[in-house]
């Protein structure tokens, strides 16, 4: 991908030239933004993890120098917060939490640069709870991307910092930007904002505001969203729900029903490769979860 | 050659399976989520245990409240499926319940006086978990207990006024309350958030870190500066577990529990002040101010329920006695 970059470098700056005037690097910038697109389609398709795991860093600065020239393109934005997330959670969290965890937070700040992009005023970071349910509050369907990715990031980030009370208190902040992707758009990312909230209320006890029953309800809404081929539900449904009920028997059978799972449709591809690879590190742990 | 060989993996093997039958596990469980201060430092506690002991001890933990909550837990351990838990105030009042007296409302001004008085009765707290069939290995703070509220409470005669949970079942909340003539509403603490919203209850009891773990806070803006009480905690093991082990063993887990402890209090304070400064940035306003209350309306209050207390047989009142001796001269050598 980047030698193709360079050669359509080659000829925006000779279109440049031409038209003697504009900006070199941004008339680049725009010109590749479909290249990234096509990039993170085919990135979607691999089902060669060692191969992923290789070529997404330089995938991710060359998006992030991107974003650069061009940070109000929401669409650009959104797609650094999705790569910066697919990456952190399939090639960092289990091995190097705390880098992940910044991964995420990186990922945020661009998903945050989108939705500023879409008029977003206020700095969702440091505003409370209830202006930040009141500024989204306007946001239309446009804006489901840059949410999505916004809130999945940021879920993210402070499930890797429980110990940091900052980082706790923005959850309620982190769950209302899913709750309006939920309103706009729920089938989003097959069904990524019923996912989220499955994960939301299966991965705490009730006392901390657990609710298993709803929890289950948002797993078995995910799942009709991909028809049950996106396996990343089922291994959420095991990682999370199924071991804070302390269910062995029910997180070996549908961990081992994903790793039994017949081949995915293209788009899937990778995500269902990451989902069995963590299906398999789950089984592999079994005895020390339970 | 061969047969010197074969003789001694045979008695490798033998020596292997010997050390395998010396190891003890001990399950134990805490309501703290994984990846939680709390939770590291009780990871990391294990893991100095299992070095230490060279594999001979080793913990099987079960974080986030995956065994229940502490009644369940309690349970749990009476059948033997777990031997320990770190333990707040409402699962230590079911085993040895004069312990909680470090929790009796308006007591403690501050964790100075806590550390002074409460490092002299350790021994006899320690005897009296023992006597109930604990081991305490080492002791907790949840932190002051602070009042969450929708509307601010300048007097504590506004806490009458408020519609205020109290934690379905706690003793020490139902003696609290009935000494200072507030009807509160008791509710699980699972039901606390959906009553916040819809109205049911509007004040809560928590320390800072719990308002927003649990996440209460979205729902109050106005916190108390004068807190209730200091929430406490233990580490814990069954008796039943914890005698059957080597001297060396039961010696390793009170060190390292007791270093674990010394981390617990302090990162918890620390969290707890972190908490705070959270909270003023999400808007949540100070209420009920040192200034807004006098001495003798929290002493009386604090006395009211603790001969609430001791009627009950919760507290022994000699404990009573010489807790208040013990802070009254602390405080009188205070500058």
């Amino acid at each position: 991908m980047p030698g193709i970059l360079y050669l359509r470098l080659f000829i925006a700056v000779g279109c440049c030239l031409m038209l003697g005037a504009c900006s070199v690097n941004q008339i680049v910038a725009k010109s590749s933004t479909s290249l990234i697109e096509a990039g993170v389609r085919s990135m979607n398709q691999e089902t060669d993890l060692e191969l992923a795991r290789a070529a997404i860093p330089s995938n991710l600065k060359l998006i992030e120098s991107l974003t650069l020239e061009l940070p109000l393109d929401r669409s650009l934005q959104s797609t650094a917060a999705q790569a910066f997330y697919g990456y952190a959670f399939g090639f960092v969290e289990d091995d190097v939490p705390a880098r992940a965890a910044h991964l995420y937070k990186r990922g945020l700040d661009h998903a945050l640069a989108a939705l500023a992009a879409d008029g977003v005023k206020v700095n969702l970071l440091t505003a409370t709870p209830e202006a930040v349910t009141q500024t989204i509050a306007g946001l239309d369907r446009k804006a489901v991307p840059a949410l999505f990715w916004a809130a999945s990031n940021w879920a993210k980030w402070i499930d890797l910092s429980r110990n940091d009370p900052a980082r706790i208190a923005d959850l309620p902040k982190a769950a209302s930007l899913m709750q309006r992707v939920l309103e706009l758009d729920p089938g989003y990312y097959f069904g990524g904002p019923a996912l989220f909230f499955g994960v939301y209320y299966g991965s705490r006890s009730p006392m901390l505001g657990g609710d298993f029953a709803r929890s289950a309800q948002y797993f078995d809404q995910a799942a009709d969203y991909s028809h049950g081929q996106w396996l990343l539900t089922e291994v959420f449904r095991a990682q999370y729900l199924y071991q804070q009920m302390a269910d062995r028997a029910a997180f070996h059978q549908v961990l081992s029903a994903v790793l039994a799972a017949p081949d995915s449709p293209p788009d899937m591809a990778l995500a269902n490769t990451i989902a069995r690879a963590k299906a398999r590190r789950l089984l592999a742990i079994e005895e020390n979860l339970f | 050659m061969n047969r010197l060989i074969v003789c001694a993996l045979f008695w490798l093997g033998l020596a292997v399976s010997a050390h395998a039958q010396d190891a003890y596990v001990l399950k134990f469980a805490t309501l703290a989520p994984q990846g939680s201060t709390w939770m590291n430092i009780i990871t990391d506690w294990a893991n100095q245990v299992d070095r230490e002991s060279q594999g001979r001890l080793r913990f099987k933990l079960y974080p986030g409240g995956v065994m229940g909550d502490e009644p369940d837990v309690l349970r749990k351990i009476r059948f033997g499926q777990l031997q320990g838990a770190a333990f707040t105030g409402h699962g230590i009042g079911s085993i040895y319940s004069p312990a909680r007296i470090f929790e009796m409302p308006f007591l403690f001004r501050n964790t100075q006086e806590i550390d002074a008085v409460r490092a002299q009765f350790m021994p006899e707290i320690e005897a009296g978990f023992r006597q109930n069939n604990y081991e305490l290995l080492g002791w907790m703070e949840v932190g002051f207990l602070h009042f969450f509220s929708k509307k601010p409470l300048r007097t504590l005669d506004d806490l009458k006024k408020a519609r205020i949970w109290l934690w379905d079942g706690d003793p020490m909340g139902i003696a609290f309350f009935n000494a200072s003539g507030i009807s509160p509403v008791p509710l699980p603490l699972t039901d606390v958030y959906t009553s916040l919203s819809t109205g049911l209850i509007d004040t809560t009891i928590a320390p800072p870190l719990g308002a927003i773990a649990f996440q209460w806070f979205t729902k109050t803006p106005y916190i108390s500066e004068v807190p209730l009480s200091d929430g406490i905690g233990g580490l814990l093991v069954a008796r039943s577990f914890f005698s059957k082990l080597p001297p060396d063993l039961q010696a390793l887990l009170h060190k390292t529990g007791e270093q674990a402890s010394i981390r617990l209090i302090t990162e918890t304070r620390r969290d707890n002040e972190k908490s705070l400064a959270v909270l003023r940035k999400n808007g949540i306003q100070t209420t009920l101010a040192w200034k807004d209350v006098s001495e003798k309306e929290l002493y009386e209050q604090r006395d009211r329920a603790a001969a609430e207390l001791i009627k009950s047989g919760y507290l022994p009142a000699d404990m009573v006695t010489r807790v208040y001796r013990a802070i009254t001269l602390y405080r009188s050598k205070k500058p």
